[in-house]
């Protein structure tokens, strides 16, 4: 009876070595003919989530509410800036970012909280940090109720440009699996490069314009003593998808919400889908030691 | 009643009948990389503190295994024996040599290993399934069969952490049987759960080995191996001491077990009179 979807002849040489364009198309390979547990490694991570607490899968909309809550009345208490409807502003940002960090972090101990499956079973391990990189979408998808709920208040924002999110978030997307592939690869050889991404992250968000915008820079003395560093800000990441999430949510503090820079995200996705090539043969590379390493 | 017939006679060993050929393979392990390794430990390994010999789990090792065989590997603890097997599942990939497996590859090592304490039983075998790469619609075909075999009745949908650690090997031993097999890799599965489900998972297990064109078994039970392989292999520190008949292989190994213990029993008298020489002379 056939019931395996593996190619039944395994041949295994020490002495074969595989190329970058073979190991991706295996990568590729080994997504498709697995997408099914792709799916229900997805479905677990969500009841898993929900399991356990009072609220269940509702912390997908309080936490960035909350999070939203510290951060206005850090910004305007604290620091006293004035920007208007500053809580749909900084929101724009943490939706996105709350999805970043979520998939990181699950990511880089994706492969190595499964080693005794690891030790027991033959499978393409790509599936895991994929698996939850996409776990990490659907609650993405889940923050954007709270948001929805906070376009109300602020009824004069809401524009069609809304409907632009899910096409920033594909950038986004591809960009995340890219990091998080490598993470979980290199968590298997290095087990504290979960404290490094941790430290790394919190860093990167303050350094990304999620609680200011990209403006705000000129105004910065070091900015201004070193032009420099206004193309590192601008080169990021995060200043290009946050800057594009925001244009599209929020517009401007003045200004209603217009169309995103195509150029800077499409930029993005080439250099993404390239880091993404490189993060899969990097990961297929390393995985016959994983077994060995765990 | 119970064993495989004779090995087949050597005329029938054309290569269409070859399932398993290991050919003078190795597997090095790096101990440079060892479990949780930290940043801080490695660039000092890196750097040439510390640095370590690669040990080889296996050397040298060539086998045969053709359709209708049943081979049993014995051997003391940490010999290889369990890192033959992964070679065998495709989990470790041979560092030396060549391997050549062709059938479909089932293996019931130590059972209920990649269960979600979190999930429930059902969704633990749709999950089992499609990481032992099933069809979705062969698990979901499968489901009554394992839920009435692991004999779990309506705990079937609460969480894996509420069983007990038997109805945890019985639903392992459920999934992991549910495969038909090409080849059967076996790991030490016989001594699980009471001695009702052994007996029952015993004939499963005999009913799987007949149907399986090959069986590789890992196991200490001596009378498994004199009783239903027809060929058996002896490995000790990583290299493969003899092949041959079961009965043979057996008594090899009880003679080496006998040895180790006398030497063992010797330095532990030479450490009570000495515990200078004691320290040299055991290994």
């Amino acid at each position: 009876m056939s019931v395996t979807s593996e190619v039944p002849a395994a041949f295994r040489n020490a002495a074969d070595d595989p190329g970058a364009a073979r190991l991706i198309r295996e990568g590729l390979a080994d997504i498709v003919s697995r997408r099914r547990l792709v799916r229900y490694l997805v479905q677990a991570d969500m009841r898993k989530r929900g399991a356990d607490t009072i609220l269940g899968n509702f912390w997908w909309v309080l936490d960035p509410l909350l999070q939203m809550l510290v951060y206005v009345i850090f910004v305007t208490i604290v620091v006293s800036r004035k920007t208007p409807d500053y809580p749909l502003f900084i929101f724009a940002a943490i939706l996105p970012w709350k999805w970043f960090t979520t998939s990181v972090v699950d990511a880089t101990s994706a492969v190595a909280s499964q080693d005794r499956l690891i030790k027991q079973i033959q499978f393409p391990k790509l599936v895991l940090p994929v698996a939850t990189t996409t776990a990490g979408v659907v609650g993405f998808a889940f923050g954007l109720i709270p948001l929805a709920g906070l376009m109300l208040f602020y009824a004069d924002r809401i524009s069609p440009f809304l409907l632009l999110v899910p096409l920033i978030a594909v950038v986004q997307y591809v960009f995340t699996l890219a990091f998080s592939i490598l993470l979980a690869a290199g968590n298997v050889f290095f087990r504290d490069l979960g404290n490094v991404a941790r430290h790394v992250l919190r860093l990167w968000w303050f350094l990304s314009p999620g609680l200011y915008s990209l403006a705000v820079l000129d105004e910065v003395h070091v900015v201004q003593a070193n032009p420099i560093l206004k193309v590192i800000a601008n080169a990021n990441p995060f200043a290009i998808l946050f800057e594009a999430y925001r244009k599209v949510i929020y517009g401007a503090p003045t200004s209603p919400p217009g169309l995103p820079d195509w150029t800077s995200l499409a930029v993005l996705l080439l250099v993404s889908v390239g880091f993404l090539a490189l993060s899969t043969v990097v990961f297929k590379r390393l995985e016959p030691s994983f077994a060995k390493v765990l | 009643m119970t064993t495989i017939d004779s090995p087949p006679p050597p005329t029938l060993r054309a290569d269409s009948l070859q399932a398993i050929g290991v050919e003078d393979m190795g597997v090095r392990y790096d101990l440079r990389f060892t479990k949780k390794t930290t940043i801080r430990r490695s660039v000092g390994q890196i750097l040439g503190r510390g640095s370590q010999e690669p040990f080889w789990a296996l050397r040298h090792v060539s086998l045969r295994v053709v359709h209708g065989e049943s081979l049993a590997v014995i051997g003391p603890n940490g010999a290889g024996k369990s890192t033959l097997l992964q070679v065998l599942a495709g989990i470790i990939r041979p560092s030396e040599g060549a391997v050549d497996v062709r059938g479909h590859v089932s293996g019931l090592l130590t059972l209920g290993a990649g269960f979600d304490r979190e999930l429930s039983g059902r969704d633990n075998i749709l999950l089992g399934g499609a990481f032992l790469g099933l069809e979705d619609e062969v698990t979901r075909r499968l489901l009554p069969s394992i839920i009435e075999y692991a004999e779990l009745g309506d705990f079937i949908d609460a969480p894996i952490k509420t069983y007990s650690s038997g109805m945890r090997a019985r639903l392992g031993f459920a999934i992991a049987t549910s495969v038909d097999p090409d080849i059967l890799l076996l790991d030490e599965v016989l001594a699980t759960g009471d001695a009702n489900f052994r007996a029952k998972s015993k004939a499963r297990v005999i009913e799987i080995v007949r149907a399986a064109k090959a069986v590789v078994l890992v196991t200490h039970d001596m009378s498994w191996v004199t009783e239903y392989s027809n060929r058996a292999v002896l490995i000790e520190k990583g290299r493969l001491i003899m092949e041959g008949d079961p009965a043979e292989v057996v008594a090899l190994h009880r003679q080496h077990t006998d040895e180790a213990r006398a030497a063992s029993a010797a330095a532990a008298t030479a450490a009570g009179l000495d515990p200078g020489i004691a320290g040299q002379g055991r290994r």
